[in-house]
């Protein structure tokens, strides 16, 4: 039996993608998410400080990455154990198909309902932009907008792009969880647990940076070895406005190298404790 | 002594995941860094020191779902009920709140900084017996007690805003209406002027404070340059206000028409 076969893990991509659309809660959470970033000119009204073009960016932003966070670990998670539980994994695994195509086919799939997610609500958040600064320029006239509109549309799909990587890598921190965890529970809560860690790790990294040389410095050094920095994806704040330099395209090769290496990890260590586990 | 006992081998695998992640961490880290510098660099800063009193309210967890703004929004709305209920302490602790989760609106700091230093020592000359009670050293000490408060607040204000002139015309504006201290508010109505995009009355309420200290020398020679810096084509210059004063400065400096400022021949 070959390790890593791309057509097998294609095909279990496609049915964990096709079993994760037809899943209430992904349609639900669509759905919430849309009508958020939709109505984000009514909550445009309780905005006090920012532009109205920079409140609907940050809002729909916000919600991408929010709701897209839940979605990549509860999807992830509900797909692994309902195999598990309906023992389909047994008989997925008695063929022959190598335990690491089995993990890389769920996420591969996951990552693909991620994909629908993340174009479908750029589109909307996209459009709603575009509608609004059509109306402001219009009200405003040429005076305000002399070089033309001040939105750089493509942002939103190099700010879609980078949530997508950290939720593939999201993803792949939750089928590690889920390869050693014997309930849904579990793996949600530590999963989401990470999630805050991997967010905030770069606080402690930069409050203790300037700490002496001490136990609790290395303690803070390795905390930001072990967990990978998810505040480098939330680029959000230096992308759409055209008054802004563009974020380097060498940074956001980094960013998806860096991403990459890491979902390459992650289910390595999935498959190395799934390998051993009895199902 | 037996290696296989289970939880032997659970241990060996926490270590040995732990030392793979920090592997990776080490090898991830050239790639990490540049970008991170770059990232970093236009991301606001987060104050969690101002923010230890929301933990808990789900905060962090809008937070991190990137809902600075709305998150901050709402809560200026409910530091508008403190302020409407005139709850000094938790005023405090909501105005750090707001400016720490999302510093990037000068709405916040102004108006928060406002609420300080001009409401609040109402409220408390009010707890302590009011106008007609309390001495006026008393009504002066809350008022500069406030201030500095108010200070500390748009000095951090600065540190997110450096160019922005509102920060400075607002400690001015302090020094003037609270302090009424027209020597201490006329160097930040410069700075305010000095400031990209700033309101052309910056530098003519720098000038009117000059003559208000007897400056009136200083003033002459501001509003000259003040003038011959400012475009002809701008109503909200008002050039010819301008002019005005400077004609007023002459006549009380008794400058001799031959020497009287010529705006042709001075250009």
């Amino acid at each position: 039996m070959s390790f890593l076969s791309p057509s097998r893990i294609r095909l279990i991509a496609a049915n964990t993608f096709l079993e994760a659309v037809r899943q209430k809660f992904f349609n639900s959470l669509l759905f919430i998410t849309l009508a958020l970033v939709a109505s984000s000119t009514f909550f445009q009204q309780f905005d006090f400080g920012t532009s109205e073009l920079k409140f609907i960016a940050d809002f729909g932003f916000g919600a991408l990455f929010f709701f897209g966070s839940i979605l990549a670990i509860t999807v992830t998670t509900q797909l692994f154990f309902n195999e598990i539980e309906n023992r389909t994994a047994l008989t997925m695994l008695a063929k022959p198909v190598h335990k690491f195509d089995f993990l890389a086919g769920k996420l591969l799939g996951v990552q693909l309902l991620m994909l629908a997610f993340v174009c479908l609500l750029s589109f909307v958040l996209a459009g709603i932009l575009y509608w609004r600064e059509t109306v402001l320029m219009s009200q405003f006239g040429p005076e305000t907008f002399s070089e033309g509109r001040i939105l750089r549309y493509g942002d939103i799909l190099i700010f879609g792009f980078l949530q997508w990587l950290k939720f593939g890598l999201l993803g792949a921190i939750t089928l590690f969880v889920a390869s050693f965890s014997n309930t849904n529970i579990y793996t949600i809560i530590v999963s989401f647990c990470i999630l805050v860690v991997c967010q905030l790790q770069y606080i402690a990294r930069d409050a203790y940076g300037d700490m002496e040389q001490g136990v609790g410095r290395l303690l803070v050094q390795g905390l930001g070895l072990i967990f990978p920095n998810f505040q480098l994806f939330n680029v959000g704040d230096q992308l759409l406005f055209t008054s802004q330099e563009a974020l380097p395209a060498a940074t956001i090769l980094r960013i998806t190298l860096y991403a990459c290496v890491y979902i390459a990890g992650f289910l390595l260590l999935a498959h190395l404790s799934f390998r051993r586990r009895e199902i | 002594m037996k290696f296989d006992h289970p939880i032997l081998l659970r241990i060996r695998a926490v270590v040995l995941t732990l030392v793979f992640l920090l592997i990776l961490g080490l090898l991830t880290r050239p790639l990490e860094a540049p970008a991170w510098k770059r990232v970093q660099a236009g991301q606001p800063e987060l104050n969690l020191v101002g923010m230890e009193g929301a933990l808990g309210q789900g905060i962090i967890v809008g937070m991190l779902g990137g809902f600075r703004s709305i998150m901050a929004d709402f809560l200026w709305l409910q530091t508008n009920v403190v302020w409407q209920d005139r709850e000094r302490a938790k005023l405090d602790s909501m105005v750090r709140l707001v400016t720490s989760i999302d510093p990037r609106p000068v709405f916040f700091w102004i108006n928060s900084a406002r609420m300080i230093a001009y409401d609040v020592p109402h409220w408390r000359i009010q707890e302590e017996g009011g106008y007609q009670t309390v001495p006026e050293w008393r009504q002066a000490a809350i008022d500069r007690e406030q201030a500095e408060q108010a200070f500390a607040h748009i000095r951090r204000a600065l540190e997110f805003h450096p160019d922005n002139p509102r920060l400075y015309l607002e400690i001015g504006q302090i020094y003037l209406n609270r302090l009424d201290d027209p020597a201490k508010a006329a160097p930040w109505f410069l700075r305010a002027s000095e400031q990209p995009g700033s309101p052309y009355f910056a530098a003519r309420i720098y000038a009117e404070l000059l003559r208000r200290q007897g400056k009136n020398a200083q003033a002459y020679d501001f509003l000259k340059g003040l003038f011959l810096r400012l475009p002809d084509d701008e109503p909200y210059a008002q050039k010819g206000i301008i002019l005005e004063r400077i004609r007023e400065l002459e006549r009380t400096l008794e400058i001799t028409p031959a020497e009287a400022f010529n705006p042709s021949r001075n250009t």
